[in-house]
């Protein structure tokens, strides 16, 4: 950014909560235990699947993806955009992957270069990778990496999980995050919309229609799974928190929820209360994408549905459809208090990461 | 208040429910466990006749953190109420939503003189 800093951001502390750190498919096969690792360096077939959608059409959007690698990249982006503490991710969604001890493999190959590259040299603050496949060995996974300093939370992409991600198939994951006091973030994907919506993959003509729909119903299904099978109930210490989708969708779920609730709470009798209150309970939600609405009373209304305790700020840096901070910074600054500015902007992500910041 | 003899206490047997009008409103007698509950037959919902829905138990469930393991059970049996439109369930002996924390039946007090009974309006 070349303008300086606003005055309101000088006196204001950020934490970003959703920052990815692009790894060369060469780069973790270092950290990757064989066969796999040669199946990156001397294998002519893709491991990693793609879509082939072209997201940045073209070249229209600029790429700040690809030279993101490192931590002094990091810093700069620190520098640039008034971040005061990142919350990194290694980004790769794990659930695509068939294999589930290559995806275990990768988990823990993220993990190590996560800590070697980012986290044991410098002050960030980053989201252990966790693969879905094998459950108890994610869960081994949460507890050898809960000690190191800098990991703040557990990281799961909702694209390419079978089954859905509140299947009690996978609690030895919520027991072991909630026993390490570490928040669940569930990341929603645009390319990884082919695992879970292949005929609308298929069927679609354009990237407006993936990118309009993927991380909303990825996130959607997984909120609608993690409610209807009770996990905020069963384990009641455990925070949840949704990147990727915007907030606009979150309104909608939380008052359907409700209404399907009230007529079907016998099916789900492990809920206590209305899947309203488990939402402002434990649930927290990143702003980035945030909606454009042509009127902006129209997402002032959103954000206080929302409220300064659920919402969190996030720039989803450096992919393609990243926010700068002043795009929520306009709608806090002109029609929130300072109070519930300071929230978005660090409070409430220090209350759900138990950020010692 | 208008008291207003609706049944004799020998016509309704443990489960039963009398629907009847008084003062233009629809009310529904309940006899449960020996007692006898009167409420609007106004579900507070969506105004449905919540009082004429099917009556059943319901389920309630623990989970065992330790094992992981989730153990459904089939409880109060005979004392729910689910409203036919949507669902919503009350329970009879005493009015209250079980989904709808603090919302209750609109009840009305119910007397046993000399072997009918009084419901007060």
């Amino acid at each position: 950014m070349s303008q300086a800093k606003s005055h309101a951001l000088a006196d204001t502390t950020v934490v970003d909560t959703d920052v990815h750190i692009t790894v060369e498919e060469e780069t973790v096969a270092k950290y990757l235990e064989e066969p796999y690792r040669s199946s990156i360096t001397d294998s002519p077939h893709a491991m990693f699947p793609s879509s082939s959608w072209d997201q940045r059409m073209g070249g229209k959007i600029d790429d700040h993806f690809s030279t993101f690698t490192g931590p002094e990249d990091v810093q700069q982006f620190q520098s640039d955009f008034d971040i005061d503490y990142p919350i990194i991710n290694t980004f790769e969604p794990l659930g695509k992957f068939p294999q589930p001890d290559l995806a275990m493999s990768l988990m823990r190959a993220y993990n190590d270069l996560l800590l070697d590259q980012f986290l044991d040299d410098y002050d960030f603050l980053g989201l252990a990778a966790v693969a879905t496949q094998k459950p108890e060995e994610a869960a081994a996974e949460i507890d050898r990496l809960s000690n190191e300093d800098g990991i703040v939370g557990i990281y799961i992409g909702t694209s390419g999980e079978y089954p859905p991600l509140g299947d009690p198939a996978n609690d030895p994951i919520y027991r072991a995050a909630e026993d390490n006091d570490l928040p669940v973030v569930f990341h929603g994907n645009g390319d990884e919309f082919m695992f879970d919506f292949p005929h609308h993959n298929k069927g679609f003509n354009n990237y407006f229609e993936v990118q309009t729909l993927g991380h909303p119903w990825q996130q959607m299904a997984t909120m609608s799974s993690l409610l209807g099978e009770g996990v905020p109930a069963k384990f009641p210490d455990l925070n949840f928190v949704f990147l990727e989708a915007g907030i606009g969708w979150v309104p909608y779920m939380m008052h359907r929820m409700n209404k399907i609730y009230r007529m079907r709470r016998s099916e789900v009798p492990l809920l206590e209360k209305s899947p309203e209150e488990y939402l402002r309970d434990q649930f927290y939600i990143g702003s980035q994408p945030l909606g454009e609405p042509n009127t902006s009373d129209d997402m002032k209304r959103m954000i206080e549905t929302l409220g300064a305790d659920m919402l969190m700020f996030a720039t989803d840096y450096p992919h393609w459809d990243f926010d700068h901070l002043e795009e929520l910074d306009k709608y806090l600054q002109h029609y929130f208090t300072d109070a519930e500015r300071q929230k978005i902007l660090y409070e409430t992500p220090v209350e759900a990461f138990g950020l010692s910041v | 208040m208008n008291d207003h003899t609706v049944a004799t206490v020998e016509e309704l047997d443990d489960g039963d429910r009398k629907l009847i009008e008084l003062e233009g409103r629809e009310v529904a007698l309940f006899r449960i466990d020996g007692e006898f509950r009167a409420y609007t037959n106004w579900c507070l919902h969506q105004g449905g006749p919540a009082c004429e829905g099917s009556v059943t138990g319901t389920s309630t469930a623990e989970f065992d953190r330790d094992d992981l393991q989730t153990d459904l059970q089939w409880c109060k049996e005979g004392e729910v109420l689910n409203c036919p439109w949507h669902g919503w369930e009350y329970d009879i002996p005493t009015g209250e939503c079980l989904s709808k924390e603090g919302t209750k039946l609109p009840s009305h007090p119910v007397e046993v003189n000399d072997g009918e009974v009084i419901v007060s309006l």
